[in-house]
Parts: structure tokens; sequence; C-alpha cells
């Protein structure tokens, strides 16, 4: 079953002619629209009539998240706010997040995508998908909303949480499609099985679980445990957001929509381009999308991009299961959490030295973030309560600004490990 | 006045022995302890026969540390002894923070360590000392009992 069979199964030749096409125009635009791709053309030597191939891109700038906090809120934008329709944000490497805007036709161009996904993993105009994804500045909500829209579906925008709500309206309201983020999932599941509910009893049939990294593993337990098909999505919300990508009924990688997106796979270290079937950074490209256009945007996360056709019969390009990140970011319960963003809140309060160490582990299915600080001898105070109240403010703090529940705990001076890298600032106990 | 040492430790083991291991390394007499612990730290409250040694040692040891003005009160050992000056702070509306016992050597009486607001330490002197004539000690006093 397809979308959109013209465009998800268009011969390749056809494909990569209407890349190159819309890959001109988008150069055009943003060279004209935008002092930052300017500059970073010029610094090159590079003008926009160089792209005479795809494979010309390779010579172009990349794009990073830094790009983009440096040029926040609105500096990428390539149209003025009147054309904008939708705001979205996540979180930058710092305090302030990364922002990213949608015209009318990107939500449309949006939803599109995100219709061809659902109905990859089976969805179709008769379907109850139940979004437990969250809504709001998160891309994740509003994405699969839209595209279940699209589609013609009957959505649920029941957003996130509250698992004995979910539970209810999974059995009164006969959800087919569960959209979520897998370590949810898998919660969901035990929850049902503690509730002593069949979930056969449920009319629960497929589930595309994305915005974490997952494992073969956990799809077998999740496809087990609920009695469903489970697929993997893949998006960020500096490209569109849910979407990008969407595993197929083979479940053997995950197409990218090609005819907007172009997929490449780098060497992190010398940023050369990978030939497909090697394992390197994810870079995309959008072609079409006109409120922030992305020139070869580095993901950081860690894949191979499988070129061989699929047995579904859709064109596109495959990348595989997410391998991890080439930086230090890190996913729990589905918002990403950067160390150095921790690192402001501590330097924001002030009042403890800033040397932490994150320690992330998987209680049951729930992913916890522990933050060891270690206290300073000013801040020291003889009252438990005192100690008690400043563990409280950076957990607050850390909860208003990124969004996460985190245990806070004052360790001695010199407990944590030192470290010329930022690596031993992580302590990632989770086996995915 | 008694100068307490105070000293943060995490909650786990030997985190306690290694500070009790500074200090007997360094022929540092421990007069009197008491530990105040939550989830994940604790706080230990030390009486030392030579404070400012013991500070210095901890210290070079990283072991993060404060000094604590309490009070020592001296009271009989009989019931209703402890009632009295609890009472009197109460009545004087004073909180006491924590109080926890220092055990003497040469007197039949009991020792009370009283710690109070900062900002009501002068006002609970003078409770305890015009209104109830309890006896509190200074710091020789104290190290001789």
């Amino acid at each position: 079953m397809y979308w959109n069979k013209s465009y998800e199964c268009m011969p390749r030749e056809k494909l990569q002619e209407l890349q190159l096409e819309r890959l001109k125009r988008m150069v055009n635009r943003i060279y004209h629209d935008v002092p930052f791709y300017r500059n970073k053309f010029q610094e090159k030597g590079l003008l926009p009539e160089d792209v005479k191939s795809l494979e010309d891109l390779q010579n172009l700038p990349f794009t990073t998240k830094v790009d983009l906090r440096d040029n926040y809120p609105y500096g990428l934008f390539t149209v003025p706010l009147e054309q904008i329709v939708r705001i979205h944000a996540s979180s930058g490497t710092t305090g302030k997040p990364t922002v990213v805007g949608y015209t009318r036709n990107d939500i449309s161009m949006w939803s599109e995508l995100m219709a061809r996904c659902l109905v990859a993993a089976g969805a179709g105009p008769h379907s109850v998908i139940q979004n437990a994804y969250g809504y709001g500045l998160f891309t994740g909500g509003l994405g699969v909303h839209y595209g279940a829209e699209r589609l013609g579906a009957s959505i649920i925008p029941i957003s996130g949480g509250n698992t004995a709500k979910q539970i209810m309206i999974m059995q009164d309201f006969g959800s087919t499609v569960l959209t979520c983020t897998p370590s949810y999932a898998i919660y969901l599941a035990e929850v049902l099985a503690e509730s002593g509910i069949d979930p056969a009893s449920l009319k629960i049939r497929a589930g595309i679980f994305g915005a974490e990294p997952w494992s073969e593993n956990i799809r077998k337990d999740i496809e087990k445990k609920l009695k469903i098909k489970a697929y993997d999505i893949y998006g960020l919300s500096e490209i569109m957001g849910p979407g990008v990508a969407i595993e197929c009924e083979c479940q053997d990688g995950l197409h990218v929509w090609e005819d907007h997106f172009i997929p490449e796979i780098i060497d992190p270290v010398t940023l050369k381009v990978l030939p497909y079937g090697e394992q390197g950074e994810l870079v995309i490209t959008t072609i079409t999308k006109e409120g922030i256009p992305i020139l070869r945007y580095r993901t950081r996360d860690i894949t191979t991009i499988k070129a061989e056709p699929c047995a579904c019969g859709r064109t596109h390009l495959r990348i595989s299961r997410l391998q991890g990140r080439t930086d230090d970011m890190l996913i729990i319960r589905g918002v990403n959490v950067f160390p150095t963003q921790i690192e402001s809140v501590l330097l924001e309060i002030g009042e403890v030295e800033p040397h932490y160490q994150l320690v992330v582990r998987r209680d049951g299915s729930l992913d916890t973030l522990e933050i060891k600080v270690e206290l300073s001898e000013a801040l020291f105070s003889d009252r438990i309560s005192n100690l008690e109240n400043l563990e409280k403010r950076i957990r607050d703090r850390i909860q208003s600004t990124i969004g996460v529940n985190a245990k806070v705990a004052l360790v001695e001076p010199k407990s944590l490990p030192r470290s010329e890298g930022k690596s031993q600032r992580v302590v990632d106990l989770r086996k995915i | 006045m008694i100068r307490q040492v105070s000293i943060f430790i995490e909650n786990h083991e030997g985190r306690l022995n290694n500070v009790l291991k500074i200090l007997a390394d360094n022929k540092i007499n421990i007069r009197s302890l008491n530990i105040a612990d939550a989830t994940d730290f604790g706080i230990v409250r030390l009486i030392l026969q030579e404070t400012e040694k013991g500070i210095e040692v901890l210290k070079e040891n990283d072991i993060i540390t404060t000094v604590t003005p309490v009070l020592a009160a001296e009271i009989s050992d009989d019931p209703g002894g402890l009632s009295t000056l609890v009472d009197a702070l109460t009545q004087a509306k004073i909180n006491i923070v924590y109080a926890y016992s220092f055990l003497p050597k040469k007197t039949d009486n009991a020792i009370i360590i009283i710690r109070v607001d900062d900002d009501v330490q002068q006002k609970a002197i003078d409770t305890l000392e015009k209104v109830v004539e309890i006896n509190l000690l200074d710091r020789e006093t104290l190290l001789l009992k």
C-alpha cells in the first residue's frame, strides 16, 4: 500500500532529475535570501551555478546545530514571518532552543510525508490513531497529527503521559494504531499486563515508534507484548520533524523521502562523503522546504545508507536503524538533553561547582537521569534542609529549562572523574 | 559557644570511615559525634579535642567542612532535666535545629549540645542562663568534662 505511488515508486533516474532541479532552486534561494549561507558560499569561492549535478552537493558547506543557535531565533528563515504559519523548537546545546519555522506549504509537505509514513506502516483512512507523542514545541505530536488528518484517519490527540487514560481510551475508542516513543510503548505494555488486560482484546494492530534510539530486541519485545507490528520512524525538527524516514512492511531500514530530502553519509572526522553501505554520520539537505531550508545538516546520528532495491516497491533509499550519535546528546524519554545544557543551569545557579556527571539508567522501561554535582565549601550548610533545598532548586531549574525530570545528588568534591573530553560526563547504563 | 565541626559526606559505605581515619591518623580525638542523613548524603557533626588542627587536616584531604556554633548545656541526669531546657526555649519561641548528647567522662551530669538559628543564639543563651539557670559550658570547660 502506498499513499502517493507515483512519487514513492518513482524510477530512480527520474527521482534524481527531480532532486537536482529542486536542489538547484533551493541553493539559489538560500544564497540570495540568507546572508549566513551567502557568506559560507563566498568563503569557499562557490556560486549557486556551481551546482550542476547531484555530486556537486558534496562541495557545499555543512550546517550544524551551532549555526542554528548563532542565528537564533529567526536568522536562517528565508521568508518574512508573515509567511510563517507555525514555529517549533527543540533542545539547543545550551540554554536557547533551536527554532524552526514552517510556511503553509511546509506544513502541507510535512502532512503529505507523514501520511506516506502512516500508510507505509499499514494505516489507512479507517485507522484510529492514538497519538501519544507530546503536543507542543516538540514536533512529534503535531507532526503525526497533521499526517493523520491528511490521510483521513481518525486521530486521537491524547499527547504523552497519563497511562491510565491511555489504556482506557485504547479500550473504549478502539484505537488501531499507537504512536509514541518505544520506551513508552514498553511501559504501556507492562501496565496492561499488570492490569490483567490481554492486548489481543484490544484493536491495536500497529505502532509507529521514534524520537529515541531502539534496537531490534526492543522491537521484538514490543511486538510480542502488545501483539502488534512495530515500525521505526525517523525525523528531527531541524529538517522537518517526524516523517523524514519510515520503515515499510519489510521492516528492514527506513525509506528517506528523497523527493524532499537528500541524505548523505560522511566520515565525521574527515567530513568526506562515504559510499553507500558504509557507516558514518547522516547529513540531510532539505530541497523543498520554504521556511527554513537547511543545506547539508549534520544530524550527528550514525547510520548507513542501503541502496539496494526494497521488496516493498518504494525506490527511495533506506537508512539503517540509528547506531548512536557523534556528539554527547542523550535522549531521555524522548527529550533531547545535552550535557552542556545541564552545565549552563549549574552555572546559572552559581553556587555549585560545574563538576557534574550524568547517569542515565533504564529502570524497568523508563529512562531516569541522575545528575551528580560536586558540592562546594561555600555552599555547604550544616542543615540537611538547606542542602535538600539546593538539590530541589537545581532539579526545578532543569525541569523548567530542559523539560526533563532529573534526580539531583550532591557529591563530595573531587569525587567525580576529571577528564579532558566530555565523554566521562555521561554514564549511560541503558542497554538499548 | 562551642565550635562544632560539620562535615559533608556521601551516604555510602566507607565515607564516614574515611573522615574518621584522617582524624585518627593525625591523632585528633573526637569528643562527640552525631550523624544526620538524607537520601544521598549525610552531615557528620563533631566536637574535636583540637578543632583548628582537625579542620586543617580535613581540608587538606578535600573534605568539605564548616564550623557551626552550638551551645553545650550541662543538666542534671534526672527525669525532667532535658524537659526543663526544651520548655524554656519553647516558651521563648526559639526553634531547636538539632540536639544531641555529649558523653562526659568526669561528671554524673548530662551534657546536651544544642544548635539554634544563628539570629536567636544570644536570646537562647540568655533564656537558658538567666531564666532557668542552666549552666552553659565554654569550650575549655566542656573539653575537661
